[in-house]
């Protein structure tokens, strides 16, 4: 007896154990409950269901998966949904590395111009919201049929583009696969960065053509980041919300993130979580494929050799015009999307676009009462933006330093006691988040915590809400980090201070801490963008009392308020990137490490 | 089977700084040329130069008679033209293609018919002894696995030009003793000329026919391996090559008659010079070779500060007034630390160094004075 008194004693004289079994207690109630709990919300009756179900609220139904898989509405509420999320996330897929695997083989191969500036413009659709570019494309090719204006580009042209260009399958293909173009290009990039050039050299010498080599040696040492690039880029468009929801909704295209959206804020919220639980199993599928991918792929360890320069492609007389399309394109993604922004924003009347009908009153107007042009004031003297700016300034900053200090916290101890069942239960909790599509894991807490349980109370309308989710959501990007950083730290420098006797505090604080600052600062960076621009995961939790700028921007968008959208939009852009450059001129911190995590 | 001849060769990176200063050698017909000198000294740029991976900045590069590169004519023959095999230093093995798909890439390219790359492939292979794997990928095989598949691939085109970079440094040990024998013996049979980068001097010396040493781009010596030990051109030279490394001892010398009397603070030696040459009074350097400190029963008297003892010899180190003396004395001997054990001096290859210029200025006996 008194020998496992000792033993429990010492395990706990560990600060890192006592931390796992935090984390393992608080976890277990935030991510594993709530996987449970979606279950049982699928077998009973909603209040927003008793009019449809007719049974008292909270009593066992079957209702929802008959509803659901049976023959009338199966096609319009899970197949149609289903094929679309599938055909769209597949066709981005093939977008994305199209344009990132090309742009990337241009500038670590070629000697296109003006590479500079262009990565560092072509890194834009990552750092901005997801949506920005579907808001874009809205503004330039809307036409008259479906919103009842035209865009830009029939005001310049004269054409009214066709409905199939505008709204639907098309648009979200391209949209999303520009979105993730960066992310093809960080990755295919860094393996061809840092590949080493002597394989290249070896075929050269070994007379092999220019094309030979680029088909025999190149494309195949590049092939697993083009796997891990579409298990990226398919999950991401899978689990995207924005999106389909600018450009779909109206051709009434759904896709499993707005049919989940239109459920669970409809009537059937039931029908929601089965659509919930299919896409948390979708992407427990796709991590299992890319575990085996990964556990199949031969080591494709990139030594960096000694020689430097690697042997750049001479464009010959193609150099211009290649940089030129080069640069094209790179605006379409990145500057270009701003502008329609601020043009939007400033027209009087929505679809003329002529210079006499611009205004700032959607910026600086007075509000003229309900029923005219300007219902509302403008954004920069509107008490409800500063309030919602404020919001998400604030449940930004509450996330980053939740998820980043937990994820260091969780960092530390899952590699300080690594290879232990403990440390391992810990690590794949902290990923599961990952794992749940935005939407579906806002559905499950929407259901927890939407009534009182226990000492917790009702929690939904608070900001209390936005900020658990946000925090848990960005658990796995942070710790991941953390986790990388800690396991280059030899463990020798804590034990140094270990044997001199500093206490754990201030080993963290005054050793490890100040060794890891710039990656500890990405952690956190990380999870305050994301939170910053994050629409899915808050929509549903939202209220009128807890409102951010992005449900603001979605609320705008519904009412056909197209100015203010605009504005808001271009508002939250600018807070986005600002923060992002300040922290990374600030502190050396980038964004793009976190690729992948 | 070519001469390389490199003519006044410059590699300037960047703007300022200077890898390769106005590089001049010959490497002839079926020799085996080690590229010496410490890391950054511009070796390997200078075989890469050679290769044609990289591109001179000035200079020109002939092989045979056929220039190949010149920064004037405006000639820069590609890789592929210039007919060199290249085993990179980290083999650079294809990791996505199988030891035999490694191999056999490029006799593909040179459109060699389809037997004759298959026989060729397997004739390779078990020259390297590596028959059994060539089935396997890169990644499955052993660090002297992956060596010796290289080297089928570089070799299998039958090039009469090896470059090769520090082929051995990754290897451990042991193995990189049994790869020093296979190259050795590789040159011989392939009948080849081999141009060899290596920043290991007893690498250098057991393999080659002729080293070129090479300091911060400038070409020290170029001669015979046990010329460059026995009579090194510089300090630098003679402080490079050997292990333990060479004694260098402070003196300043008076001129008498055809020998110099030289003197530091704690004991005097007469220097004559093998070949008369012109003496004068001044300060010099003394360079004697470990195994030229012979502990005999007379002789100056010193202190054994340490004694290593390998089996075969033993490692001194002596110690005399504050000069310490490197000596080895062979066979299985150990010597107790602190005691006091004699030397002398035999034989005719003490070096005499110019103390300003650091050159060598002739090789000579020494005798003890009192």
């Amino acid at each position: 007896m008194k020998k496992r008194w000792n033993r429990i004693k010492t395990f706990f004289s560990k600060p890192y154990n006592i931390l796992l079994i935090a984390f393992l207690i608080v976890l277990s109630f935030l991510v594993v409950i709530p996987l449970i709990s979606i279950v049982r919300d699928t077998f009973i009756v909603h209040s927003a269901e008793k009019s449809r179900v007719h049974q008292a609220v909270g009593t066992f139904t079957t209702y929802h998966w008959k509803r659901l898989f049976g023959a009338q509405f199966s096609k319009s509420l899970l197949w149609d949904p289903l094929k679309h999320s599938i055909v769209t996330s597949a066709w981005a897929c093939v977008v994305s590395i199209l344009i990132g695997g090309s742009f990337a083989w241009l500038v670590s191969r070629s000697d296109m111009r003006w590479k500079k500036l262009l990565t560092k413009l072509f890194i834009f659709p990552y750092i901005m919201p997801s949506w920005t570019l579907g808001l874009a494309w809205k503004n330039f090719f809307k036409n008259i049929e479906i919103t009842g204006s035209n865009g830009i580009f029939h005001s310049f042209t004269g054409i009214t583009v066709p409905t199939w260009f505008a709204y639907g399958e098309f648009p979200i293909i391209i949209v999303t696969g520009m979105h993730y173009a960066p992310f093809a290009y960080i990755l295919i990039g860094g393996i061809l960065h840092n590949m080493d050039a002597n394989l290249e050299e070896a075929a050269i010498i070994l007379k092999t053509s220019r094309l030979r080599m680029f088909l025999r040696i190149t494309i195949p040492i590049v092939m697993p980041a083009v796997l891990s690039t579409i298990i990226l880029v398919f999950s991401g468009a899978m689990a995207s919300f924005a999106t389909p929801q600018f450009l779909g909704l109206p051709v009434r295209y759904y896709v499993l993130t707005t049919e989940l959206y239109a459920s669970i804020n409809g009537t059937n919220p039931g029908v929601g979580y089965i659509l919930a639980m299919i896409m948390i199993l979708i992407s427990v599928i796709i991590m299992f494929v890319n575990q085996r991918l990964i556990g199949n792929r031969k080591s494709y360890a990139t030594v960096t050799g000694k020689s430097a320069n690697i042997s750049i492609f001479h464009l010959g007389i193609w150099r211009t015009p290649v940089s030129i399309v080069a640069f094209i394109v790179v605006m379409c993604m990145s500057v270009i999307p701003l502008v329609t922004f601020a043009l939007e924003s400033l027209l009087s009347y929505t679809g003329v676009y002529d210079f006499n009908n611009l205004t700032l009153s959607f910026w600086i107007g007075q509000a003229q009462g309900h029923d005219t042009w300007q219902s509302e004031s403008g954004i920069l003297r509107n008490a409800e933006v500063y309030r919602t700016l404020w919001n998400s300034l604030r449940l930004a900053f509450t996330c980053a330093l939740g998820a980043g200090t937990l994820g260091f916290l969780a960092g530390y101890s899952i590699v300080r006691r690594r290879g232990s069942f403990l440390s391992q239960v810990v690590e794949n909790l902290t990923f599961i988040p990952y794992l749940i599509p935005s939407m579906a894991f806002s559905a499950i807490y929407l259901s927890m915590f939407a009534t009182k349980h226990g000492i917790i109370p009702s929690l939904y309308g608070s900001f209390a809400i936005l900020a658990l989710i946000g925090t848990i959501k960005y658990l796995p990007m942070a710790s991941r980090s953390g986790v990388n950083s800690m396991l280059q730290l030899s463990p020798e420098i804590e034990e140094a201070g270990i044997i001199m006797g500093v206490p754990w505090l201030k080993r963290m604080t005054r050793i490890i801490i100040p060794i890891e600052k710039t990656t500890i600062v990405s952690g956190y960076l990380l999870p305050f963008i994301s939170a910053m621009r994050e629409l899915s995961l808050f929509v549903i939790l939202v209220t009128a009392n807890n409102r951010v700028l992005t449900t603001l921007l979605l609320f705008y968008d519904e009412k056909g308020y197209t100015q203010f959208s605009n504005a808001v939009n271009l508002l939250i852009i600018i807070v986005v990137l600002l923060i992002n450059f300040t922290v990374e001129k600030l502190t050396g911190a980038s964004i793009e490490k976190g690729v992948g995590g | 089977m070519p001469t390389i001849k490199l003519v006044n060769i410059t590699k300037k990176f960047g703007k300022g700084s200077l890898a390769v200063d106005k590089l001049n050698m010959e490497i002839k017909n079926g020799e085996f040329v080690s590229l010496l000198g410490p890391s950054g000294c511009g070796k390997t740029t200078t075989l890469r130069m050679i290769a044609g991976l990289e591109t001179p900045t000035e200079g020109e590069i002939y092989f045979d008679d056929e220039c190949v590169f010149s920064d004037e004519k405006g000639i820069n023959l590609s890789p592929d033209k210039r007919n060199v095999g290249f085993l990179f230093q980290n083999y650079a093995l294809w990791p996505h293609m199988t030891v035999y798909k490694n191999i056999s890439f490029g006799l593909e390219n040179m459109k060699w018919p389809k037997d004759k790359i298959d026989a060729r492939v397997k004739e390779i292979c078990k020259t390297m002894r590596i028959e059994e794997y060539m089935n396997r990928y890169p990644a499955e095989l052993s660090g002297g696995q992956q060596q010796r598949v290289a080297i089928a691939r570089t070799l299998a085109p039958n090039p009469k030009v090896l470059l090769m970079d520090e082929p051995l440094s990754n290897l451990d040990a042991k193995l990189r003793n049994d790869m020093r024998a296979e190259l050795k013996r590789l040159h011989k049979t392939t009948d080849s000329t081999f141009v060899y980068v290596t920043h290991d001097q007893s690498e250098a010396m057991t393999l080659s026919t002729k080293v070129a040493l090479i300091k911060l781009g400038i070409l020290q010596q170029y001669c015979p391996p046990l010329e460059l030990y026995g009579d090194p051109a510089n300090i630098f030279c003679a402080d490079f090559m050997g292990n333990p490394s060479m004694n260098f001892v402070n003196v300043k010398g008076v001129k008498d008659g055809d020998s110099l009397l030289l003197n530091n603070d704690h004991f005097n030696v007469r220097f004559t010079p093998n070949d008369p040459i012109e003496l004068k009074d001044g300060d010099y350097v003394l360079g004697i070779r470990p195994e030229f400190v012979k502990i005999t029963e007379e002789g100056i008297e010193s202190r054994v500060i340490s004694s290593l003892p390998s089996g075969m010899e033993t490692t001194l180190s002596l110690g005399v007034g504050d000069v310490t003396l490197s000596a080895v004395a062979f066979g299985s001997v150990d010597f107790a630390m602190d005691s006091v054990e004699h030397f002398n001096f035999e034989g005719n290859k003490y070096v005499l160094f110019d103390k300003e210029s650091e050159k060598n200025l002739s090789l000579g006996s020494l005798e003890i004075v009192e």
